[in-house]
């Protein structure tokens, strides 16, 4: 089951001569249970490709599904991403005033969904990713690996089967990123489906699939060999 | 890589046979460096010849066991203390590889780094789910890591490769 897929997607940012063409004709899908690695130089188009599948921009030419959703078509993106879509970046991904498992509650409080049962799915998203004993400490009080496993608990409460994770090794020992991937990878051996950014190789290994962007395109795949491999 | 050294390690934990210590070798290391028997023999006749370990008698299986010596204690010793020189390390030939096709004007190097990157990450995932995988204790995951760590080394030396080409065009 595909669960995010970009057909022949290109962005470019501003007209003319200014034209920036931030990313031309890519094709990548993510299936449910499947992990794929972005990799680039800086201005390559990570960030963006990242913001096109999750809704957080939308393309100048081509399609975005998430699901059977082609956002396109979709005039509320933001309830979209809400529902589906998970996120985890480098920092800053917890609120600090509020308890680790009132964090992870919040997206689904957002959604209507009542306090009672947030809290249920929360504990129990936590309980999967084995930081169960954190909910009812604030961020502040926690290492950065155990927040960056809160902030992955958080982006993959109640029905969200989509998460987008730009650098979330970044500032981390590799000890404690290869223990972050170990829980992405997890996550995707449950159903997930992980676009991860990284310019980590290290990290970028625990992918099934490696995907080389270059000026806007995918210059290369490791997927081909893989597949055979197997 | 040194089998003299790695087998007085082993010994120094007690005596052992020639088959005890190949099997040994090969767990703590993840069977990342395979061992056959014969080399197991030539080596102990060899650590035999420096005094470095000394054979029992034979037993009706006619196995020999070998137990390490003073002299090949204090070996071992300066062995673990002494730090390895990087010369003792072989040519790199894909250094040597990209040296020549940047030298070479008619070679497209971007394409030889291009498909590198794409085989090591390949060798970099074989051996993230080698580790996954493993459960040999604590040395063998140690080993994978310097693999890996070493793949990383080789990934990124391409990736700046790839950018100091850029702009030197």
């Amino acid at each position: 089951m595909t669960v995010v897929r970009l057909a022949e997607v290109a962005r470019v940012h501003g007209e003319g001569a200014a034209a920036v063409h931030a990313l031309k004709c890519v094709n990548l899908e993510v299936d449910a249970g499947e992990l794929v690695a972005v990799m680039g130089p800086s201005g390559s188009g990570k960030s963006t490709l990242l913001n096109l599948a999750g809704g957080l921009d939308r393309p100048t030419s081509g399609m975005v599904h998430i699901g059977e959703q082609d956002l396109a078509t979709l005039r509320d993106l933001a309830a979209l991403r809400r529902r589906r879509v998970g996120y985890v970046f480098q920092d800053l991904n917890l609120i600090t005033s509020l308890t680790v498992v009132e964090n992870v509650m919040l997206p689904r409080e957002l959604d209507g969904v009542r306090s009672r049962r947030a809290r249920q799915e929360a504990m129990a998203v936590l309980a999967e990713i084995d930081v169960a004993d954190l909910a009812d400490r604030f961020p502040g009080e926690l290492s950065g690996g155990q927040r960056q496993r809160v902030a992955i608990a958080r982006a993959l409460v109640g029905e969200r089967r989509l998460l987008l994770a730009d650098e979330p090794t970044g500032a981390l020992d590799t000890r404690t990123g290869d223990e972050i991937l170990q829980t992405l990878r997890a996550r995707c051996d449950a159903g997930a489906a992980v676009l991860l950014v990284t310019h980590e190789p290290r990290y970028a290994a625990w992918a099934d699939r490696v995907v080389f962007l270059r000026d806007g395109m995918i210059a290369d795949t490791t997927d081909v060999s893989l597949v055979s491999a197997r | 890589m040194s089998t003299r050294h790695g087998l007085l390690a082993l010994l120094s934990r007690g005596p052992r046979y020639g088959y005890q210590l190949r099997v040994e070798f090969e767990a703590s290391t993840g069977a990342t460096w395979p061992l056959n028997i014969g080399q197991v023999y030539t080596t102990l006749s060899r650590l035999e010849r420096d005094g470095l370990v000394k054979p029992g008698e034979s037993d009706e299986q006619g196995r020999v066991v070998y137990t390490i010596t003073a002299a090949g204690r204090e070996e071992m010793a300066r062995w673990f203390s002494t730090p390895v020189v990087p010369s003792d390390r072989p040519r790199d030939e894909l250094v040597i590889k990209l040296a020549m096709a940047v030298a070479a004007k008619e070679v497209d190097v971007s394409e030889v780094i291009h498909k590198q990157r794409t085989a090591t990450m390949r060798a970099l995932q074989r051996l993230t789910r080698a580790k996954r995988a493993a459960t040999d204790g604590v040395a063998q995951r140690l080993v994978l890591d310097s693999m890996i760590f070493q793949a990383e080394a080789e990934q990124r030396w391409l990736d700046h490769c790839e950018a100091v080409l850029t702009e030197e065009r």
